[in-house]
């Protein structure tokens, strides 16, 4: 479903992403983890079409991103890290507003059952400015999942969130790759990562160091019951001592 | 001391990190100073050889300077509403600020002389020279210069403290979450109303006087005194400064100054741990709950498909955004005191009603390139940090520009065509001008609008606090320079009928094969100057990535 191929991003002499290839296929959650500086959130925009890359290819559903990119736009949907939204809409009128830039079918229903999904029916009608963190944050997602979109770019889903909307946005997400959706993901937690993702991809200096499942990770640092965090130091110090090397 | 100290270590290392700016803004200072200064002395000089004028020179100086200083403490007051809120009872450092073992009255003391130099710093850089010619020109004593400047920041403190405690007591009263809007509002609805209010006492009537008229006015002006109001006590202490004497009432502004100012301090500190605040806070009563259906209005827009959708959430924030209705209010002001300003004009001769009509298709271009940059320019950068939403949605560049284009196109379409028709109405100008006007008016709406939100699209800047911040770019001067060029190229085409009717009336018809050349180059001057821009902005628009630049 997204599929990125010797992506290379450089800002001057800087390269922030240095050739970075992986897929998403449907019905997989994708973690993308790296130490800050890694390139993840690079990586992310690049795929959401907010950065252009410098080289290498990014297609969604088959569309590329630079060839088709309304067809490739039209199947994304994104959650960024900061969630600014337009501060003197409410939120229903965001959603409103988001459902006619998209031509979505039925939108003021669909707005009105992600509002209920995330359990904001009660402020629906109140300015963005008045909302919490967390609560933009739950609007943001209603926002991206708005016009059901087959593939999900999710960057830092958990901040800001209450444990019980964390818990929600944690099965949100399997529950989409369960149901045949793709999501890609960049997150700190590595609980989180461990816990929903079906593969990770580690990224150190805007070079993937490391891929595959939990269990092909274990293998790699030969320890069987080792943790994602575990795994995730030991790998980046591997890769940061191969780089001053 | 730490806390001035901390702010002023702050303000030096904003300025070492934009060395350039700094400079500009020192040079533009010096010479605003020095032109004033000159202005000033010339001024006085004048004054001083103005035959007949004896000995009541003196008087009109002073009381010139006390109208300089009401108008100033008038706009002091203007622009201190809103001010003081953000700066005295909603800056996001003062949770901080209190959390320090300082007193909360001290940290309001800081936060009431930032407010000040928010607010007065300029009006007091603008008055200084005016007082240094004066000194110059009187051959003040070095002391003048001390109380002039004292005597003048003192004078300041009073608006400031007025502004101060207003804004307080509208933070308790207006509604919840609406005090900045309130403030906005008021300010700007003041501000427009007396510009417009100065404009039609119409001071060139003046020069219509004859001189025993204009010297009894002048005589009537220098005995007009009012001596309980303060810019009266401010002018009183810089005259008795100038004999090298201390006046009662500078010692009155000051100590009424420095004690309004700690007043203000004390309250706000009481104010602030009281909870007063009710209408700062955003979270008001509870909204309607439920599924609110659009309203009626959005219904044929939203029939346009994404560019309906962008122009009703454009005009909900127009609604809700003071900082953008404001701006509305200003242009308002401005097409008034264009309209008021032309019709003075109107005379008995039919020729001299031509002429100021000719003249008005010429500035109709200007006032309509200067309106494009406060309503078109800004547009697309007023989607500030939520413009991601748009880029990630399926949406071309080009659709984003051109939904912004036809937002603005109805608004400075009619403004351009109603002043044609009002002003050419209003003169009483041949038909042939009388049709001119109102083409001249819609055509530069037209072209302003294209070349604003084109250039603005070309050169965004999302991360503009306000509307009026985003023109102050390299695309601002651009677009100023292409308005300014489209006026001048209008005038030219305009400038052979408004000739041949000046010449011999009767003798052009729009309808004649030359009539219609030169609205067809008109027509093509407003195509280009409206295309070529928003293709330009459209395809720079295209290119520009988030977080970059």
């Amino acid at each position: 479903m997204i599929d990125v191929r010797l992506l290379v991003k450089s800002y001057g002499r800087v390269r922030a992403v240095d050739g970075v290839s992986f897929g998403v296929q449907e019905g997989e959650v994708v973690a993308l983890l790296g130490p800050n500086g890694a390139g993840k959130s690079t990586t992310i925009k690049a795929v959401t079409g907010l950065l252009r890359p410098s080289g290498g290819t990014v297609s969604v559903g088959g569309h590329g991103l630079e060839r088709e990119p309304l067809a490739a736009k039209a199947m994304l949907g994104y959650v960024p890290d900061r969630p600014y939204l337009y501060q003197k809409l409410t939120g229903r009128e965001l959603l409103r507003f988001l459902a006619r830039l998209r031509g979505v079918a039925e939108g003021e229903a669909k707005a009105d059952a992600w509002l209920e999904h995330f359990d904001l029916q009660r402020s629906a009608n109140e300015l963005i400015e008045t909302y919490s963190h967390g609560m933009r944050q739950k609007l943001t997602f209603a926002a991206a999942l708005l016009h059901d979109p087959p593939a999900l770019v999710i960057d830092e889903p958990m901040v800001g969130l209450d444990p019980r909307a964390a818990h929600d946005v944690r099965r949100l997400m399997r529950q989409r790759a369960d149901d045949g959706g793709a999501v890609l993901l960049t997150t700190h937690s590595m609980e989180v990562a461990e816990a929903v993702s079906d593969r990770v991809l580690l990224l150190h200096h805007g070079r993937i160091v490391a891929s595959g499942s939990m269990t092909e990770l274990r293998q790699k640092v030969g320890v069987d019951d080792a943790t994602l965090e575990a795994i995730f130091l030991q790998l980046t110090e591997e890769a940061a001592r191969g780089a001053a090397a | 001391m730490i806390l001035p100290a901390m702010r002023l270590r702050g303000a030096l290392n904003a300025l070492r990190r934009t060395p350039l700016r700094a400079l500009v803004g020192v040079a533009m200072l010096s010479g605003v100073f020095i032109g004033v200064l000159a202005a000033t002395r010339r001024g006085v000089r004048f004054l001083e050889d103005y035959p007949g004028i004896g000995s009541i020179s003196g008087a009109v100086e002073q009381r010139s300077l006390e109208a300089l200083f009401t108008v100033l403490m008038v706009a002091v007051a203007f622009s201190v509403l809103t001010g003081a809120i953000a700066t005295l009872y909603d800056s996001s450092d003062l949770p901080f600020l209190l959390s320090l073992p300082v007193s909360a009255a001290r940290v309001f003391g800081l936060k009431v002389v930032e407010t000040y130099v928010n607010s007065a710093l300029l009006p007091a850089l603008f008055t200084l020279p005016v007082l240094v010619g004066l000194g110059i020109e009187r051959d003040a004593p070095p002391g003048y210069y001390l109380i002039a400047v004292a005597a003048l920041l003192a004078l300041y403190a009073l608006p400031v403290a007025a502004g101060a405690l207003a804004a307080l007591v509208l933070m308790r009263v207006a509604p919840a979450g609406r005090a900045k809007e309130v403030a906005t509002g008021a300010s700007v609805a003041l501000a427009a109303a007396l510009v417009l209010g100065m404009r039609a006492l119409r001071p060139e009537r003046l020069s219509n006087l004859t001189p025993e008229q204009f010297d009894q006015a002048l005589a009537r002006f220098a005995a007009w005194h009012v001596g309980w109001l303060p810019s009266a006590w401010g002018s009183s202490a810089v005259w008795r400064a100038l004999r090298g004497e201390v006046s009662p009432a500078a010692l009155l502004l000051a100590v009424v100054s420095v004690a309004l100012l700690a007043g203000v301090a004390r309250v706000a500190a009481l104010a602030y741990r009281a909870g007063w605040f009710r209408a700062l806070d955003a979270a008001g009563k509870p909204g309607v709950v439920g599924a609110l259906p659009a309203a009626r209005w959005e219904a044929p827009l939203a029939r346009l498909g994404p560019a309906g959708g962008m122009i009703v959430k454009d005009l909900r924030l127009l609604a809700r955004d003071p900082s953008q209705w404001s701006q509305l209010l200003v242009l308002a002001a401005l097409a008034g005191v264009y309209f008021i300003s032309t019709a003075s004009l109107a005379a008995q001769m039919q020729t001299f009603r031509d002429l100021v009509g000719a003249l008005n298709l010429m500035f109709l271009g200007f006032l309509m390139a200067g309106v494009g940059i406060r309503t078109a320019f800004p547009l697309v950068s007023l989607e500030g940090e939520g413009f991601w939403l748009l880029r990630t949605a399926p949406l071309r560049a080009r659709q984003v520009v051109l939904a912004k284009f036809w937002g603005a196109l109805p608004v400075m379409v009619l403004l351009g065509g109603g002043l044609g028709v009002a002003v050419a109405g209003r003169l009483g100008v041949s038909p042939v001008l009388a049709v001119a006007s109102p083409i001249a008016g819609v055509c530069a709406g037209i072209a302003a609008t294209g070349l604003g939100v084109g250039l603005g699209a070309a050169f965004p800047r999302f991360d503009a606090t306000s509307p009026a911040e985003v023109p102050l770019s390299t695309g601002g001067l651009l677009y100023m320079a292409l308005g300014l060029a489209y006026a001048a190229l209008a005038t030219l085409l305009f400038a052979y009928p408004s000739y041949r009717t000046l010449r011999a009336p009767g003798s052009f018809h729009w309808s004649s094969v030359e009539g219609l050349a030169v609205l067809g180059a008109v027509g093509v001057l407003t195509l280009l100057w409206t295309v070529l821009p928003l293709l330009f902005g459209s395809a720079r628009l295209a290119r520009y990535e988030s977080g970059v630049g």
